[in-house]
């Protein structure tokens, strides 16, 4: 294979997944929090696709589109409650969110 | 059939108890009456099936042990569920049962009316199965328990007004001093399994010669017994919680504290004879105690104005002639005059329980006199429960008196000590015993009999009371007739086989001069007794102040054992407790809280902390899996 | 170093470079829009980190699907939902805050030093692939071959997803029609 050998790939991945956990415990906006779930989403796909070119297989290619469509599916739904939550005129935070159960 | 009997003799009464404590109010309360009587009937018809039983069998084989089952195993011995059916169990069984069950009856007649009926019965009842259970047990760990349920029917029975501040206290004190005498007991039975390792009476007994050859061990166990003896029999020095026993209704006066528990102890000694004969020295220590308490009793009992304290200091002296007796290895007598005792001392205290109830309550004999008029039956009993007491030819107590005092003489020189106390009490016995009967039942009717007898006209009172009172009578007159010294006595005859005496019987001779001996001092103390007490015209003479404070044991106890003993309690109360146990509840609680606030602050309830947990969760445990590898 | 490999190298690199930024403006920004445009960039740059490891279909729907109609779906909420920005982190660092950026360089830090450890040994081998390995033929045939199940439940949970979206919508607007009437 030429370039950078897997190691690195996965290095960029374990970055990306870091940095959408990160943002994820971090941010506050519901909006911002699902961009950084996608974030995490992709770097676990780079990291399928990489190994699935280490082993020569194509089940990490499935699976990874798998993810893509999982994702869209939760980011449907995820972005629907926020437009609820829009409708209702509840302030778009978190915090704010979790206190509403009670 | 033996041991048909003797189960059903032992579990009827229990039975009986259970039925009354559950079925509660189902049973009208002279159903309970009647219940706690039949139950205690079926005990006595099962014990005389026993005895019948028994007696068909050659003399060597009349002990029977029946098991229910093995309880605690080991490899040296077992302590099992079993009962000891022999001579001496045999006469135990027939007294408590035959006694109690008159008594019980008694009581159908004197507690009616009364709130809590029904658990005066239940209580009858236990205390009915825990005597059985004393008496019948085939090892000293059941004789314990059996020891420890009669103190605790008790301190109930005594308690049974518990109402009353006075009842209350004095049960306590009984249950106090009987705990002492108890735990001492235990001592000596923990002493005896580490020795022979069983409590079985037969493996324990035929031990008692190898035992013997420790003096110190020997010492401490009969010493333990004994102590448990003196306190359940109330002698010297364990006493002082009987006169105050009294608090509590008169039948049960008249069943627990003169016929059958406070007899426990006599039993105690003679059961346990073997080993008390390798003890000698606590042999002569139970005699001498016994002497001690015959006398005290006896010279207390000229001052006391309750009639029942003059009967419950009678009852003490008395057993101090049996412990007297067992002290000395007497022990066909001490049984004998166990049995003649439980006759006329029912009798006795369940006369004076009719008299207390016809003057509706009234206990005080200055207050009463000239009774003999309006309750001539019930005088004619208690002259015959008082001549028995007293030892008068042809009743019961005579023939078991004397059998005592004669063995007593014929034992050597402490035995002649002893006897000197014992005839002594003679006198002491005929001129309190006479005391009482003149001050209640002669001369001129006192004002608060008049006042009160008017309600009564008529029968002295309720049949169930009179009719059991009768039939003790007849029991007191007869009773001795089963052994007459030097002319028959199958009642010794049919013990020796239990408890061979230590004491040769003395020769005919011998014994009718000091029957006649005792019988003259005892008629000296009845004339005493009537020329001071019979025309009441004159003041009673005053009492000495020692005889008042019943020697000062009473004070004494108070002064060695109580007092220190609260201010220990209050010392340490200041000084330990406040500052550690109570602070420290203080602690805990604050400290609970605390913890407990510092863990809500987990639980927020916003999501980021629980996705922040999660995350921190998933790396240390990618560390801990790192680690590993 | 070959010309050709020295080529991927350069690639590689700037691509890392995108990507790693992209994901950094994405959870810095304050404003939704740009962490969204963020987001997009850092899309495209995996699709040619995709493409440089001979996935090329996926790489394909990747642009497609992802950033094509996912991102262009948030950016539509976005706009609908108004950029009104995070509330400002007031005070200092909180717990939340210094547990967050702990957790997060934790859990690098160990993805790092597992690849590390394993980089010289299994990580290493790498096997020869052919030319068709990654296209939508390959792709399509495993995808009615050995991973068929996995082909249906993907549609199933769109089609779940689909519905759940109209549901959710519709459910909005009959509430509102009650409440203007």
């Amino acid at each position: 294979m030429l370039g950078p050998g897997i190691p690195f790939y996965l290095g960029v991945a374990s970055a990306l997944f870091a940095i959408g956990l990160t943002g994820v415990l971090l941010r506050r906006n519901p909006l911002i929090m699902l961009l950084s779930v996608e974030l995490m989403l992709n770097g676990t796909n780079l990291a399928l696709i990489a190994f699935a070119r280490q082993h020569a297989s194509l089940t990490g290619q499935v699976f990874a589109l798998a993810v893509i469509a999982i994702a869209a599916s939760e980011v449907v739904v995820g972005l629907g409650l926020v437009v609820a939550m829009a409708r209702k005129k509840i302030d778009l935070d978190i915090d704010v969110l979790s206190r509403l159960r009670r | 059939m033996i041991a048909v009997g003797a189960w059903i003799c032992l579990l009827s009464p229990l039975v009986a108890a259970l039925a009354i404590a559950l079925g509660a109010n189902r049973f009208s309360r002279k159903a309970t009456g009647y219940l706690a009587t039949g139950s205690t009937a079926i005990s006595f018809i099962a014990a005389i099936l026993a005895l019948g039983a028994t007696l068909d069998r050659p003399e060597s084989e009349r002990s029977t042990v029946t098991t229910a089952f093995v309880w605690l195993g080991t490899h040296v011995g077992s302590i099992d569920l079993a009962l000891l059916v022999d001579p001496l169990s045999l006469v135990m069984m027939l007294v408590v049962s035959g006694v109690g069950s008159l008594i019980i009856a008694y009581s159908i007649g004197y507690m009616d009316g009364e709130e809590e009926e029904r658990r005066y019965f239940a209580y009858m009842a236990i205390f009915v199965f825990s005597m059985l259970l004393l008496v019948e047990s085939a090892n000293f760990l059941l004789l314990l328990a059996g020891w420890g349920l009669v103190g605790l029917s008790s301190y109930l029975l005594i308690g049974f007004w518990h109402e009353r501040p006075s009842a209350v206290a004095a049960a306590k004190k009984a249950f106090i001093v009987n705990a002492i005498g108890d735990a001492a007991m235990m001592l000596s039975l923990f002493a005896l399994l580490q020795h022979t390792g069983t409590l079985d009476f037969a493996a324990v007994f035929a031990q008692a010669e190898g035992l013997g050859k420790h003096p110190a061990l020997i010492n401490i166990v009969a010493l333990g017994l004994l102590a448990g003896a003196l306190a359940k029999s109330a002698q010297i020095p364990l006493h002082t919680w009987l006169p105050d026993a009294m608090e509590g209704p008169t039948p049960v006066s008249a069943l627990i504290h003169a016929a059958t528990m406070v007899t426990a102890g006599v039993y105690l000694i003679v059961r346990a004879h073997p080993l008390f004969e390798q003890a000698p020295y606590v042999q002569d220590a139970a005699a001498g105690l016994g002497a001690a308490t015959l006398l005290g009793a006896g010279l207390i009992a000229l001052v006391q104005t309750d009639i029942k304290r003059v009967i419950a200091y009678s009852t003490m002296s008395q057993i101090g002639y049996m412990f007297l007796a067992a002290g000395i290895g007497a022990y066909g007598a001490a049984i004998f005059h166990l049995m003649t005792h439980a006759f006329f001392k029912a009798l006795l205290f369940l006369g004076a329980g009719i008299v207390i109830h016809a003057l509706g309550g009234e206990q005080d004999m200055r207050k009463m006199g000239g009774l003999r008029k309006r309750l001539p039956r019930t005088f004619a009993c208690m002259l015959v429960g008082t001549g028995a007491l007293v030892g008068l030819p042809p009743l019961s107590g005579f023939f078991s008196k004397d059998v005592i005092l004669a063995e007593v003489f014929s034992s050597g020189t402490y035995g002649k000590v002893l006897f000197a106390a014992g005839i002594s009490g003679v006198f002491l016995t005929a001129l309190y015993s006479f005391r009482l009967l003149f001050l209640v039942f002669s001369g001129e009717e006192s004002e608060p009999a008049r006042k009160r007898l008017t309600k009564h006209a008529g029968a002295e009172g309720p049949g169930w009371m009179t009719r059991p009172v009768a039939v003790l009578a007849l029991l007191a007159i007869g009773g001795g007739w089963l052994e007459i010294a030097g002319l028959w006595h199958p009642f010794s005859t049919f013990l020796d086989q239990v408890a061979p005496p230590l004491v040769g019987a003395p020769s005919s001779a011998r014994e009718w001069l000091l029957s006649a001996g005792s019988l003259g001092i005892a008629l000296g103390g009845v004339w005493v007794a009537w020329t001071i007490y019979s025309a009441r015209t004159q003041p009673a003479p005053r009492a000495p102040k020692a005889l008042v404070e019943k020697l000062y044991f009473d004070r004494a106890y108070d002064l060695i054992f109580y007092r220190p003993a609260v201010a220990l309690s209050a010392l340490l109360r200041t000084l330990v407790e406040r500052p550690v146990i109570e602070s420290s509840e203080r602690e805990i609680e604050a400290q609970t809280l605390t913890a407990g606030r510092l863990v809500t602050l987990t639980q927020s309830g916003l999501t980021r902390s629980y996705a922040l947990a999660v995350a921190a969760g998933v790396s240390v445990i990618v560390i801990f899996f790192l680690a590993l590898r | 170093m070959s010309a050709g490999n020295l080529l991927v190298w350069v690639i590689w690199v700037a691509t890392a470079i995108i990507c790693v930024g992209s994901a950094l403006a994405v959870v810095i920004f304050r404003n939704p829009l740009f962490s969204a445009l963020a987001l997009i960039g850092n899309l495209v740059s995996l699709a040619v980190f995709y493409l440089l490891l001979s996935a090329e279909f996926v790489a394909a729907a990747q642009v497609l699907v992802y950033a094509g109609a996912v991102m262009v779906m948030f950016l539509f909420v976005i706009a609908y939902v108004g950029w009104e920005t995070d509330v400002a982190w007031s005070g200092g660092p909180s717990w939340q805050t210094l547990g967050g950026i702990t957790a997060g360089a934790a859990i690098l830090a160990e993805l790092l030093v597992v690849i590390a450890l394993k980089a010289g040994g299994q990580l290493s081998q790498v096997q020869d692939v052919g030319q068709a390995f990654g296209s939508p033929r390959s792709i399509g045939r495993v995808f009615v071959s050995n991973h068929l199940l996995a082909f249906e439940v993907i549609s199933i949970v769109l089609l779940v997803a689909a519905v759940g979206g109209v549901v959710l919508g519709v459910q909005k607007r009959r509430a509102e029609q009650e409440r203007s009437t």
